[in-house]
């Protein structure tokens, strides 16, 4: 399972909490050691793994503090606290609405799984009967349009793109015109990879978001990825109204540490996880089972609202 | 970043226990630039090493043997012990009347393809002709990538230039094919027809996909390529040693010979995506102890480098 690595690593360090004799500040700082090593091996933000440790030993204040039972409790709740921020922007994602277009834009990285991702999405709401299609405005990959025209076509996916335009901007919105006439409800655009240090690239993505007027942008980050992560997902929120995050290629060793600081940057809740390269591949993701799936935890609400 | 050193300073001999604030600090900072922990924790373990039991006396010292040591380690982990020199090899091969090699190996989408696209424009302008084998027969719009690619760099480097000789074509037996066999007539072909380079594309691949990794395996093993790159994206963060780490073992375990080809060099690509964050060249090399043989740095067919090693370590000391 996803991050499940890290959960076990975690799990073992509060484990270290019940055993010792008396806690106090030095048994705190080997655990948060200990969790802090795992979050960066699993590419953690490092800012974000640092703040982590100086909120959980803010909360602790051994002076005034008696009786072993409550310092355990405290202690884990405010690490417990701490993960969730990690993983949960607080944000609730967009809810597409049946019976009316939803228009929902793609963007990312450079081979962080776009395309593949679309289709999958497509897909996934196809069989619970939506009217969904794809546009494809990557007009710059390389065999971008014939990937699309493949997928669907295999997936039974109606699709719309040129050979020959160059300008995704008219490519989008003449394809979101189109399937908005014939009554498509879930209408997905499909646009270039792209980062941060080319200006042009962002502004080309401004120019399509601003054509097809999105409901919700997705922005889609590959799971293998390090520290460059949150500069680069910070500057997609900045130009664009990112309102959703998807996580790939969960299939592999990645523990998708480093994907993570695209919730706490962008502020946006992600909503599914690719675990494969088939079209069924993807998992629709809810942050607090997953958390106390990852920790073993049956309850970890009760334990964070108290 | 020397500044955390500081403490250090003094009349007494210099202890581990000194020492760690001022390593926790240098390893941060390592992970910062997406170096991988590991490997950040064993550059700090070189410079503990050493200052421990040295009496040095002002910070200027410390500064001194710090910067030295971590310097003399980065430049030495991204220095070649092996010099790969492509062009003087395929001519070689050229004078033996047959084609020259290249495999691309990697997991997904990290640019293989068009990085393997802009080498084959680098030979082009060296006045080699390029076969380009398909063999990545299952991601969708993968063969037509490739051939869209040909289509552009036979039209910036048209026959007429090149005494009506066509300098790139492609090799392609659609989807869902045995990669190993395509990659076996496509040097064939090349052979029979005199072409001078075969660069063989890859389909992705998850380094756990253990399916996929013996098909990897089989396909070197039958073809035996005069190179095998992998290719890494700058952006990858720990995993970029079990990337590595595990595409070298299933290469040796399911080859089953004695004397296995492995990667042999590494391309490392989107570096223009990383600003200062350089620190996936350290881990790649680090691990495989095998030459970065180009950075990928952009989209088009010139945004191709060689290492600058020099470079890579002032950005991680900065
Ligand atoms: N193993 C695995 N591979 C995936 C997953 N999602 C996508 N991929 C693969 O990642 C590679 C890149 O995917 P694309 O969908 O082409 O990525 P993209 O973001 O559209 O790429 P650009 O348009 O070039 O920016 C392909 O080989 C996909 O098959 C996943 O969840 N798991
Ligand atoms: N910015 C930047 N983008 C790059 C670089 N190299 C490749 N890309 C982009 O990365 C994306 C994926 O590249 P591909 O060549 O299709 O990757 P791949 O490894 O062949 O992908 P699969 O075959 O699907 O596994 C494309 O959008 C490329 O344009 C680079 O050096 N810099
Ligand atoms: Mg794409
Ligand atoms: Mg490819």
């Amino acid at each position: 399972m996803v991050l499940a690595d890290l959960g076990r690593k975690i799990t073992t360090a509060l484990h270290s909490l019940s055993k010792a004799t008396i806690i106090n500040e030095e048994v705190l700082n080997a655990m948060l050691k200990e969790i802090c090593t795992a979050l960066l091996e699993a590419d953690c933000n490092i800012r974000l793994v640092k703040q982590l440790r100086e909120n959980v030993k803010a909360v602790i204040d051994f002076e005034e503090m008696a009786g072993g039972l409550n310092k355990r409790r405290m202690i884990q709740s405010a690490v417990f606290k701490e993960l969730v921020k990690l993983v949960d922007s607080g944000v609730k994602p967009y809810q597409p609405v049946k019976g009316r277009p939803n228009i929902i834009m793609f963007v990312g990285l450079q081979g962080s799984g776009k395309t593949t991702t679309c289709t999958k999405l497509a897909y996934y709401y196809q069989k619970k009967n939506w009217k969904s299609c794809l546009v494809c405005a990557d007009t710059f990959r390389a065999g971008a349009y014939d990937q699309i025209k493949q997928n669907a076509t295999k997936a039974r996916i109606p699709f719309y793109g040129s050979y020959t335009e160059v300008d995704p901007v008219v490519i989008a919105q003449e394809g979101v015109e189109m399937f908005k006439k014939e009554g498509f409800e879930f209408i997905i655009v499909d646009t270039s990879g792209r980062h941060k240090q080319e200006e042009s690239l962002f502004e080309e993505m401004l120019a399509v978001a601003n054509a097809v007027n999105p409901d919700n942008i997705i922005f889609v980050m590959d799971a293998t990825i390090g520290q460059a992560c949150e500069a680069q997902s910070r500057a997609f929120k900045e130009k664009v109204n990112v309102g959703s995050v998807i996580i790939t290629k969960l299939d592999g060793h990645a523990k998708g540490g480093g994907a993570l600081s695209a919730v706490a940057a962008t502020k946006s809740p992600i909503i599914f996880i690719g675990t494969g390269e088939h079209i069924d591949d993807l998992e629709p993701f809810k942050t607090k089972p997953f958390i106390s799936k990852l920790l073993g935890m049956g309850d970890i609400e009760g334990l964070i609202d108290k | 970043m020397l500044s955390m050193f500081k403490g250090l300073v003094g009349s007494k001999s210099i202890s581990t226990d000194d020492m760690q604030p001022a390593l926790d600090k240098l390893r941060d900072h390592l992970i910062t630039k997406n170096v991988a922990t590991d490997i950040a924790q064993k550059l700090c373990e070189s410079v503990a090493s050493k200052l421990e039991g040295k009496v040095l006396g002002t910070f200027d010292t410390i500064a001194t043997t710090v910067k030295t040591t971590l310097n003399d380690s980065l430049v030495q982990i991204l220095s070649p012990k092996r010099r790969i020199d492509i062009l003087r090899d395929c001519l070689e091969a050229k004078k033996n009347r047959r084609p020259y090699v290249m495999t691309f190996c990697g997991v997904n989408g990290v640019g293989k393809s068009t990085n393997l696209a802009k080498i084959c424009f680098w030979l082009i302008e060296n006045n080699l002709n390029v076969l380009i084998a398909a063999c990545d027969t299952f991601r969708a719009g993968a063969v037509e990538q490739l051939r869209t690619h040909c289509r552009h760099l036979n039209s910036l480097h048209p026959k007429e230039k090149h005494n009506g000789r066509e300098m790139v074509q492609l090799y392609e037996k659609g989807y869902g094919k045995d990669a190993a066999g395509i990659a076996m007539e496509a040097i064939r072909f090349a052979k029979d027809s005199g072409i001078d380079i075969v660069l063989v594309d890859t389909a992705g691949r998850m380094q756990d996909n253990e399916p996929l990794m013996r098909a990897l395996a089989k396909l070197i093993k039958i073809n035996e390529p005069d190179l095998v790159l992998f290719v890494g994206e700058a952006l990858v963060g720990n995993e970029a040693v079990d990337q590595l780490v595990k595409f070298n073992q299933a290469l040796a375990d399911y080859s089953s010979m004695d004397n296995p080809h492995v990667i042999d060099g590494i391309v490392l690509t989107k570096f223009d995506t990383i600003d200062d964050k350089v620190g996936a060249a350290i881990s790649m090399t680090y691990i495989t102890g095998q030459p970065i043989v180009f950075v990928g740095t952009g989209q088009t067919y010139t945004d191709l480098k060689a290492l600058n090693a020099r470079a890579v370590v002032h950005a991680l000391m900065k």
